[in-house]
């Protein structure tokens, strides 16, 4: 299937993949560290395990590391 | 990881496979900054849309390694290393507040976190009100409908209290009030805060949880509170973008923006004090059991308090609430301010000096040193009395640091001038 990850299209092998196997499928360090926005709505972290991503969807990683304002 | 004991996982953190060479502990950044070869992933770490950093008082990978570390022990979701506890416990109501907004606080708590919120409350508009601790009729009778955060320690400082957290937290979440407790003295070892409800935990990691009295550090801890239905206007904007994270989001933002960072060096120095926590505390708490004992059975100590003694009026609640231990602290009365100088000038072993948790048994008069510049009265509502003596007991053998106190309460004797 093909995704949006931070706005880069990727071909994941998988039909479908939880957020928390996404997370280690792209190696995401510090995961404790990474928010995680699908298709416009952020996920609670306990609903990593148990939402999966299918063709077309579009997540954005968003890292607590960032300067500036937010 | 997770289904692994705490021991273990104070010993592996969940971070264990993120190595760059196979190094066994995580290095110390000692960097203020970090290069990248092209802008746009300079451009991307700033936006938070790609992993990796970008300045150490934004976010570096040794304070991230030991955030990852403790709040896995904590089962949170998520934690914030600072630079101290009273930088935890400053963001913390800065996190959730904003003048004219109402606090409630346990009145028995560390001297520092006292004259911290009577600062918030005289200088920043913040309407603080110190209530009997132990009482949940106390908080009951003071919240209104402008406050934000109700404050308490797991154990009293140096009053050693224990309030009944889960009656507290129960209240709290009926007006969607956030509790948040100082653990500083109890440690995950001994208290799993998570479980009695309890919604931000923050520890001066100074103490216990490095062990060595070594260096300073602050962790606030979010246990999974219901930020979505909380009511602070400066949480608003963070939970809009961030959901249930956004209290952390704010507490590292209020972090970066303050400058109350932590040294790579010291969250270092205090993730090694984590992999031996549940030894230490261990011992700890079985030496503080046996100076309690030992002291209760000598005629000049007027009183002695540790919650651990099946004679103390928190024995029933701290049995309830602590596992693997009472904690390491307890107070002694001796009488008056002059036997206990007395007492500690004659001490060969113990140090007299202002921290807790140490590997080194230590003592400290609060009343003429940390809670010298509170009223008589808001000295007694703490528990820092004239004459009592707050102890923190180390891990050196028991039968050492008993002889040491019994020559020094000999030496204390005499007339009272």
């Amino acid at each position: 299937m093909n995704i949006k990850i931070n706005g880069e299209t990727e071909n994941i092998q998988n039909e479908s993949i939880t957020i928390t196997d996404l997370l280690a499928l792209k190696d995401v360090k510090m995961p404790d560290m990474v928010s995680v926005e699908l298709n416009g709505d952020m996920l609670e972290r306990d609903q990593f395990s148990s939402t999966s991503v299918k063709d077309g969807d579009e997540v954005e990683f968003l890292y607590f590391m960032g300067g500036g304002d937010k | 990881m997770t289904s692994h004991k705490f021991a273990t996982r104070c010993v592996h953190s969940n971070n264990d496979t993120d190595t760059l060479y196979g190094e066994t502990v995580c290095p110390i950044y000692q960097t203020s900054s970090f290069a990248h070869d092209d802008p746009q992933d300079l451009s991307d770490i700033f936006n938070g849309r790609q992993f990796g950093f970008s300045y150490s008082r934004i976010a570096n990978p040794s304070v991230a390694h030991l955030e990852n570390h403790i709040n896995h022990l904590e089962d949170g979701r998520g934690a914030v290393a600072v630079s101290t506890g009273m930088a935890a416990m400053t963001i913390i109501v800065d996190a959730l507040t904003q003048p004219g907004d109402h606090i409630i606080s346990s009145n028995s708590i560390f001297g520092g976190t006292y004259y911290l919120l009577k600062e918030f409350a005289e200088n920043q508009g913040l309407h603080v009100d110190f209530v009997e601790g132990n009482h949940v009729a106390g908080y009951k009778e003071k919240i209104n409908d402008h406050t934000k955060g109700i404050f308490l320690e797991i154990i009293g400082n140096p009053k050693l209290d224990v309030p009944n957290i889960k009656e507290i937290t129960t209240l709290a979440k009926a007006h969607h009030i956030p509790v948040i407790v100082d653990c500083t003295a109890s440690t995950p070892y001994l208290f799993k805060a998570k479980e009695f409800g309890v919604d931000v935990v923050w520890y001066s990691a100074t103490k216990w949880l490095g062990g060595g009295g070594r260096s300073l550090a602050g962790i606030i801890v979010d246990c999974g509170a219901d930020w979505l239905n909380n009511k602070s206007k400066p949480l608003k904007s963070f939970t809009e973008e961030f959901k249930q994270m956004g209290f952390i989001a704010r507490c590292r933002k209020l972090r970066s923006n303050k400058g109350a960072v932590l040294s790579p060096f010291n969250a270092f120095l205090i993730q090694m004090g984590l992999e031996t926590l549940p030894l230490r505390v261990a011992k700890q708490c079985e030496n503080a059991k046996q100076v309690a004992e030992f002291f209760e059975s000598q005629d000049s100590v007027n009183a002695v308090s540790y919650p651990g003694l099946t004679t103390n009026p928190a024995y029933a609640v701290a049995s309830a609430q602590f596992s693997n231990g009472f904690g390491g602290l307890l107070t002694i009365r001796l009488g008056s301010k002059e036997q206990c100088f007395r007492f500690i000038k004659a001490l060969k072993l113990c140090k007299n000096l202002a921290n807790l948790g140490d590997l080194k048994t230590i003592v400290i008069h609060p009343h003429s040193t940390i809670y010298r510049n509170l009223s008589d009265e808001e000295k007694d509502q703490a528990g820092a009395f004239n004459d009592l003596i707050r102890i923190s007991t180390g891990i050196e053998d028991v039968s050492d640091i008993i002889a040491d106190f019994k020559q020094a309460l000999d030496a204390s004797q005499g007339d009272v001038k």
